[in-house]
């Protein structure tokens, strides 16, 4: 993990494919296509991407797309997906509404 | 700010153990779970564990469940319900979403059982209502009483898929199809058997291709993938579902562990990235611990003597408990720990190719690829060749055990009061049928058989007939005097069948046994009962002919 990736490389142009449309990040509904497309555009990690694209910050904040999400950038980086270091886990880790998050007690 | 000496995260196996260990020797403990109900996923499992007495072994997850809060609420631990932990921050503070506010807490103690979360695959098709987890299914059908669908294609073959999958027939689904990628039955062999018996086909090195439908599932294609997972031209089928169930695996959430700066591993083994722990499973972080599915994936099992340990070794830091008593203490829970990490699924032997079991049996082929054992093979393992192929013909009746695969687990054992079935001090050993003379036909190691792979068969029960004693967990019970289908291992109906006896008790837990009188000839291969209305699949006579039965 964390193995810097060279960001000088050329992964040439992204290539269209059959399952493009495939939704990926179901809560900010983003496919693949967008996701592979926002790694030739450079983002060249998942923090990257997910600033990108909002891959992982809708309610279920990537519970369920961010292995998915890794899969596909480490193939279009051709590296394994343990090399891509995850987005960082922040408070709060569920989505909150703002009016009960001010509303902190001590 | 309030102060508690042991935090728990999850409200699960491993969180509520932890806090009745903790609280038992005096810690003040509070516990913190976003659900509405305590118990994470042990009030969903309404299948027997396997393991020893001391694991609770042949209890069902959801009593398991029902005891620790029992002991959790006599050990004084509060369990704070509807709270989420929002944040885990320095010198072990955290923050808690609960009553539509932010409150502050703060632990000497930390423990994160958040337990996992379910992996997903993509196809075309996956976003569709009717595609969902296996653990969602199980959610419907054991918590709120709501069949998942009617038609199924269960994904996956591992011991989630498996136990979905029979629980799913048990609420009236047809399991369509089981398929999975590898090439080999993930899951325990006993629990791959109860299923093929009912007649649900296996498809392995299949994937799924495509859901089909336009608002909901209404249809899914497979097909088969070669060594490089790539679809083979020319092998999709399509299947007739309006369900898929998903389960690929699961994820440890270990979020919090690494909000609080713990040092993270990435292992595939447990499921992806998770808390560097000690043997105790404490972090890098002193006084942070982790138990249960966040810190690798195992069992519910593994994840209450994880607690316990977690537990124990926190009330020692607080100096509850003195260093030789804890030393006496985590001994056993790592003994105990260690033995359910044995065998052929256990994290040393898992995903490997194993050919033979550890008394050098050759595996069975037939249960790793199609489900179920084929009745060549089964002679060579020590349940059965002790008794049908011994050459004294008995009168009376014996057990056939058709547990093929090293896995820690001896209930059977206990089980026998008269002393037929040994298992030895090696858990994880095959069971032998000793004597099969002493057999009383109680049927107790019927019913406590949490793979339900133990059969009693009755030689000379009349004049060319035999009665099979089969676990059955289905309703309704099939009653005495009516005529049904005895299906064999794979589900193929052999003959028909007539029920004579069907037992029921407290001790055997729901466990029915049923017996079914058929021709002397089906002794070594009838192993399910097919009641002929409102059967599992098709039934009547037409198809029993279709089958290749033969009625009487």
């Amino acid at each position: 993990m964390s193995k810097v990736v060279e960001r000088s490389q050329d992964l040439g142009p992204c290539i269209p494919q059959n399952d493009d449309d495939l939704i990926i990040c179901r809560c900010e509904e983003i496919t693949k296509g967008e996701i592979r497309q926002a790694v030739h555009d450079g983002m060249y990690n998942l923090t990257e991407v997910k600033r990108y694209l909002r891959t992982g910050m809708g309610l279920c904040q990537g519970q369920t797309c961010s292995r998915l999400v890794r899969s596909i950038v480490a193939k279009e980086l051709g590296i394994s997906p343990a090399e891509l270091e995850l987005t960082s886990a922040r408070s709060p880790a569920r989505p909150i509404e703002m009016q009960t998050y001010s509303n902190e007690v001590w | 700010m309030k102060r508690y000496e042991l935090i728990v995260i999850g409200a699960g196996p491993a969180g509520l153990s932890a806090a009745i260990e903790a609280a038992s020797w005096g810690m003040k403990v509070i516990v913190f779970d976003e659900n509405v109900r305590p118990g994470g996923q042990l009030f969903k499992q309404i299948h027997k564990f396997f393991g020893s007495k001391k694991h609770k072994a042949k209890i069902r997850g959801f009593r398991i469940g029902d005891t620790l809060l029992k002991e959790a609420e006599q050990a004084g631990v509060t369990v704070q319900l509807k709270a989420t932990v929002m944040g885990v921050f320095n010198n072990k503070e955290i923050t808690v979403m609960m009553n539509d506010q932010i409150e502050h807490f703060k632990g000497d103690n930390i423990l994160i059982a958040t337990g996992a979360s379910e992996n997903m695959i993509t196809f075309p098709g996956w976003t569709l209502p009717g595609v969902i987890g296996a653990g969602a299914a199980q959610t419907l059908m054991n918590l709120h009483g709501v069949k998942p669908g009617s038609k199924i294609l269960m994904v996956g073959s591992g011991n989630v898929g498996l136990v979905v999958s029979f629980q799913l027939l048990q609420a009236g689904c047809e399991v369509v199809a089981i398929i999975d990628a590898s090439s080999r039955i993930g899951g325990y062999g006993v629990h791959a058997a109860k299923v093929a018996r009912t007649g649900v086909p296996y498809y392995l090195s299949h994937t799924i291709i495509q859901a089909e439908g336009e608002d909901c599932v209404t249809g899914a294609v497979i097909g088969e993938v070669d060594d490089h997972w790539q679809i083979i031209e020319g092998t999709q089928k399509k299947l007739d579902v309006d369900t898929i169930c998903l389960a690929v695996g699961l994820s440890p959430m270990s979020q919090l562990a690494r909000m609080a700066g713990c040092e993270m591993i990435d292992e595939a083994v447990k499921g992806g990235l998770v808390p560097l722990c000690s043997e105790y499973g404490e972090t890098s972080i002193p006084g942070l611990f982790c138990a249960g599915d966040v810190a690798g994936i195992e069992e519910a099992s593994s994840a209450m003597i994880q607690g316990r340990i977690a537990g124990s070794v926190a009330a020692r830091r607080a100096g509850y408990i003195l260093d030789q008593e804890f030393a006496q203490k985590n001994a056993d829970f790592q003994e105990s720990l260690a033995q359910l990490r044995e065998g052929m699924f256990g994290a040393e032997k898992k995903g490997k190719n194993l050919s033979h079991t550890d008394e050098g049996i050759p595996l069975s082929l037939t249960l790793l690829q199609e489900g179920y054992i084929n009745e060549a093979e089964i002679q060579r393992f020590p349940g059965f060749s002790e008794t049908i192929s011994s050459e004294t013909k008995t009168k009376g009746v014996y057990p056939v055990i058709e547990c093929t695969q090293n896995i820690p687990c001896n209930p059977c054992q206990d089980a026998c009061q008269q002393g037929c079935i040994s298992i030895g001090d090696r858990i994880t050993s095959l069971p032998i049928v000793t004597d099969k003379e002493k057999c009383s036909g109680c049927g107790m190691c019927v019913s406590s058989c949490p793979g339900q792979a133990i059969f009693l068969i009755e030689e000379n029960y009349e004049e060319d007939y035999v009665a099979i004693s089969l676990p059955y967990e289905f309703l309704p019970l099939p009653q005495p005097g009516e005529q049904g289908l005895a299906l064999d291992r794979s589900g193929q109906a052999v003959g028909s069948a007539e029920i004579v006896k069907v037992r029921q008790g407290k001790a055997m837990d729901e466990t029915a046994i049923v017996t079914m009188k058929v021709r002397a000839k089906y002794a070594a291969s009838a192993r399910f009962y097919q009641q002929l209305e409102g059967c599992l699949s098709g039934g009547s006579t037409e198809a029993l002919a279709m089958k290749g039965g033969e009625l009487e």
